[in-house]
């Protein structure tokens, strides 16, 4: 079996024991190319329909294109699409001048408010284990508390495939399906499977996306990729990370590390 | 073998004048010695103020006053917010020594001067230092890197191993050293250069976290310290083999040190005194309601009015700056140590020190704020101290004077500077004026951009001895 068709398999194999352990179970969806490859393979975990709800966290600072794309597609895949938008603090004016407030506002206290709305005890995710250096640490099955506090230290070993899913009252359970993912897997898979994706990924006047999300806190890089072969030879070529466009960045905090160690924060 | 450079600069960060006296007369560090027998005693020199390195090497670099190139320390506030920054050669206004040198064909090398990351492109190598991400990132052209990290080159000696340990920290800092040296001799014979900069950091990293056993004549760490400057030394021995007896040579530090009584929570001051207004999880300096706060501050003692107009949310109006202004002076001028002692020496406004006259065209007024970025961003009034306290952030602290692991600060009146067939005047130099007599030692015309007129340093700055030097 090719490496694609393993890392289908075993994604396939956690969904459906995902199904199996939990009560009320849901997927997140924020329609870029990762938890899009999810949901396409929730698609084919249960043969085309889907048994469980499919949550987007919508700021409503998304691109456009995203918001089409979720439509025609919750549409056309016949998914029962739930949107979870934190109203209270849009009124008050939310916006993304303050990043660190506006992301835990609009993303994560919109998400507990859904959580607790539905009574989801577990839910799946696309992140991947390449995507940032704290990704790294995550296990398939990895439990959150009541207020989202990730202990790293104290998770569960994960040893021949062996999960703990089960979990304390008030936690839920964050299963994810594509840890062992890459971003050229993903791409590759893209292309095998002839999937869609959001446009914003494609090249336009010499830039493209990486990674997409609220569009004041997007940035494109160079490129002239249009088409998924040409994407796939470009992420051959880089060194760059991926969420390099994305604000908050690693830099910022690597620096800022050094500097208190010095005295200068 | 290629021939020796035209100009070598070997900078070590943070050495004071009298540290390197008293090691020399020691006879701590014969290769010094010997250079200065035959060329003179070394000089001191002035830094920058506020006396931070990556300010006084971006203005060693650039030949600019701060208020033309932007760089006024290691963190900064976004433009247009009160979100935390930190600055690095990409918010640079204006080109780089090795920039200037390359356009006019000279073959440049630069290895770890601070502030040079990310590297410009330039006829040469250059490579970044302190604050750079990683090796990989860390040099132009990039296939520098790979030689880099084949030697397993380190950037900077890890700061956070200081906190821990002093024991770890000194074999991290002798594994720097030896890294950089391997990586200076490599460089220096795979090409003729014109001008070739080496710098080494660690001398600043051992003052900060030694300077006080040192001093103290700690049985255990004293020697430790005279140790590291012998093998700074000795690396300096090689280079004089080297590059041969004629070669202009300078040797220099961007500023000096003196050991700390206390470091001193400024943030806490001006929040205790009224001026800022912390908010109640407050995380960082700049943590405060724009609202309620009038004045900020900035390490190292780099104030703020939260003017209107110019800052994200600013509630002090135009005509209250002055005003503002001369009363946070006033009450930074009266902060005393537990001891009673006066902490901050002089307070010097903005126009004094990022204004240089004529810089901006003979009727071009500073006006209250100022008109023209990056002058506009630059602090409205910095806090000199007296030796010994270090002014720090901490808005959120408990105590207004602390100690910590550190023991050293940096001064801005004792700066080293040793030059070798390099012709200096003889006034008390600026580390900013450099770039003048280098350009002229390599025949290439100084741009009229740079300020590099000699200023004198701000009333009341300077230690009483000095004064008169």
């Amino acid at each position: 079996m090719d490496k694609i068709s393993e890392l289908e398999n075993q994604s396939i194999y956690l969904i459906r024991e995902a199904n199996y352990h939990f009560r009320n179970l849901a997927m997140l969806w924020s329609i870029g190319k990762d938890s899009t490859t999810l949901l396409w393979l929730c698609r084919k975990a249960f043969f085309g329909k889907i048994p469980f709800p499919v949550l987007h966290i919508d700021t409503s600072y998304k691109f456009k294109e995203i918001y089409a794309f979720r439509d025609e597609y919750a549409a056309k895949w016949g998914l029962e699409l739930l949107v979870a938008r934190n109203e209270e603090a849009l009124r008050a004016g939310m916006s993304h001048e303050s990043k660190l407030e506006c992301c835990n506002a609009l993303k994560t206290n919109a998400l507990k408010q859904a959580i607790a709305k539905y009574g989801f005890d577990g839910l799946l995710l696309g992140i991947r284990r390449d995507e940032h250096g704290v990704r790294a640490k995550e296990r398939y099955f990895s439990p959150r508390d009541e207020q989202f506090k990730w202990n790293y230290e104290d998770q569960p070993p994960e040893l021949w495939d062996q999960y703990k899913s089960r979990a304390d009252e008030d936690t839920h359970i964050r299963i994810h399906p594509l840890l062992h993912w890459t971003e050229k897997d993903i791409w590759q898979y893209v292309k095998r499977e002839n999937m869609p994706f959001v446009d914003l990924y494609r090249a336009q006047d010499g830039k493209r996306y990486r990674s997409i999300g609220c569009e004041c806190c997007c940035a494109p890089i160079d490129s002239t990729a249009w088409t998924v072969d040409e994407i796939i030879e470009e992420l051959e070529m880089t060194s760059a990370g991926e969420r390099e466009g994305r604000a908050q960045d690693k830099e910022d905090a690597n620096t800022m590390q050094k500097l208190r160690a010095l005295g200068y924060m | 073998m290629q021939n020796p450079p035209k100009l070598v600069v070997l900078s070590i960060d943070g050495v004071p004048h009298g540290l390197l006296m008293d090691l020399m007369e020691a006879g701590q560090m014969p290769a010094m010695a010997g250079l200065c027998e035959r060329h003179g005693q070394p000089r001191m020199m002035r830094s920058v103020l506020p006396t931070i390195s990556n300010v006084a090497w971006t203005c060693y670099a650039t030949g600019r006053n701060p208020g033309k190139h932007g760089i006024y320390g290691f963190i900064d506030r976004r433009p247009g917010t009160y979100e935390m920054t930190f600055p690095n050669a990409t918010n640079l206004r204006g080109e780089n020594i090795w920039q200037v040198l390359s356009e006019n064909g000279k073959k440049v090398f630069g290895m770890n001067v601070p502030g040079t990351y990310p590297p410009r492109v330039v006829n040469g190598i250059l490579i970044g230092g302190f604050l750079s991400p990683s090796v990989a990132k860390a040099a132009y052209p990039s296939q520098v890197s790979a030689y880099l990290a084949g030697i397993d080159y380190h950037i900077d000696s890890d700061a956070q191993l200081a906190r821990r340990s002093k024991q770890e920290m000194l074999g991290n800092l002798d594994i720097t050293l030896a890294k950089r040296t391997e990586a200076m001799f490599h460089f220096i014979q795979a090409e003729s250069w014109d001008f070739f900069h080496v710098h080494i950091m660690g001398t600043d990293r051992i003052n900060h976290f030694l300077l006080g056993k040192y001093l103290d004549g700690d049985r255990q760490f004293a020697p430790a310290f005279v140790d590291y400057y012998r093998k700074i030394d000795a690396a300096v021995a090689r280079l004089l083999d080297r590059i041969g007896p004629e070669t202009p040579l300078i040797i220099l530090s961007d500023h000096g040190f003196c050991p700390i009584n206390y470091e001193v929570q400024l943030s806490k001051y001006l929040a205790d005194t009224g001026w800022t207004k912390p908010l109640d999880d407050a995380g960082g300096p700049l943590s405060f309601d724009p609202a309620g706060t009038k004045a900020y501050t900035l390490i190292p003692g780099r104030i703020y009015v939260n003017l209107k107009g110019r800052e994200a949310a600013g509630c002090v109006q135009q005509q209250e700056y002055e005003s503002v202004r001369k009363q946070v002076s006033e009450d930074l001028r009266k902060l005393r140590d537990p001891e009673g002692r006066e902490v901050v020496k002089a307070v010097v406004k903005r126009e004094d020190l990022y204004w240089p006259k004529g810089a901006y065209g003979p009727s071009d007024e500073p006006g209250p704020a100022g008109k023209l970025p990056p002058y506009t961003l630059g602090p409205d009034l910095v806090a000199v101290p007296h030796d010994g306290y270090d002014l720090k952030l901490g808005l959120t602290a408990t105590q207004l004077f602390v100690n910590t692991q550190l023991e050293g600060m940096h001064t801005y009146h004792d700066a080293l500077l040793l030059a070798r067939n390099v012709p200096l005047d003889e006034s008390y130099l600026e580390i900013r004026q450099l770039a003048g007599p280098m350009l002229d030692c390599l025949g290439v015309s100084r741009p009229e951009e740079m300020d590099l007129a000699n200023t004198p340093a701000p009333d009341g700055v300077l230690p009483a001895q000095t004064e008169s030097c």
